[in-house]
């Protein structure tokens, strides 16, 4: 039961794997919207609180 | 509080999720992908639906399936998922016009109180980022996993 009661608790969605979603990996399904993402992220950069924990 | 979400699978990397939202106009499979930017380290969130015949993805049309706070909340949970297997991850979310972005945004004021124990969310808003604020618009959100 105690297992349950993590699972209940916790915010980890269960997610089954489908392999069959592999083919997807390397293939962009949103390019503009990726692209505009780009864009700004150019234009922008990162917040400053992110820069620091990446650098 | 855990919000009613729809079942998830994904690929074996985590960077793909596919459900079927449920509702007035029957299922429509929807798929949420997570794309590296060239800012290495951060993804795109996208999200659309997919279309079985021609298995291609839509990110503008509006499903208007009557179940968006169920939709919001399983996109979100994705951001779990990925962002446990990606903890370094960060994640860039824009929606696809104004009022998709606003969506967002209330989705995220609607469970702050929970993605702030676990988050850091940044909004766009003049040009810059600034740490999310309940109730201001912004043009584009930033979320990362806190250590």
């Amino acid at each position: 039961m105690k297992r349950n009661e993590e699972l209940n608790k916790s915010k980890l969605p269960i997610v089954k794997t489908d392999r069959s979603l592999d083919k997807y990996k390397k293939r962009v399904l949103f390019k503009k919207k990726l692209e505009k993402a780009n864009e700004t992220l150019r234009s922008v950069g990162l917040p400053k609180g992110l820069q620091k924990s990446k650098a | 509080m855990m919000l009613p979400q729809y079942d998830l699978t994904s690929d074996k990397g985590l960077t793909v999720f596919e459900f079927v939202s449920v509702g007035k106009k029957g299922k429509i499979p929807k798929i949420v992908q997570y794309s590296e930017t060239e800012k290495k380290g951060t993804f795109n969130l996208g999200f659309g639906d997919k279309c079985l015949q021609t298995d291609e993805f839509d990110d503008t049309v509006i499903s208007n399936n009557g179940d968006t706070k169920k939709v919001l909340a399983t996109v979100a949970a994705t951001v779990y998922a990925f962002t446990d297997e990606h903890p370094e991850a960060s994640i860039y979310a824009k929606g696809r016009s104004k009022s998709r972005t606003r969506l967002y945004r209330m989705g995220l004021t609607g469970v702050l109180s929970e993605i702030v124990k676990d988050f850091e969310l940044y909004g766009l808003r003049d040009g810059g980022w600034h740490e999310f604020v309940k109730g201001v618009q912004y043009d584009a959100f930033l979320i990362k996993r806190r250590s």
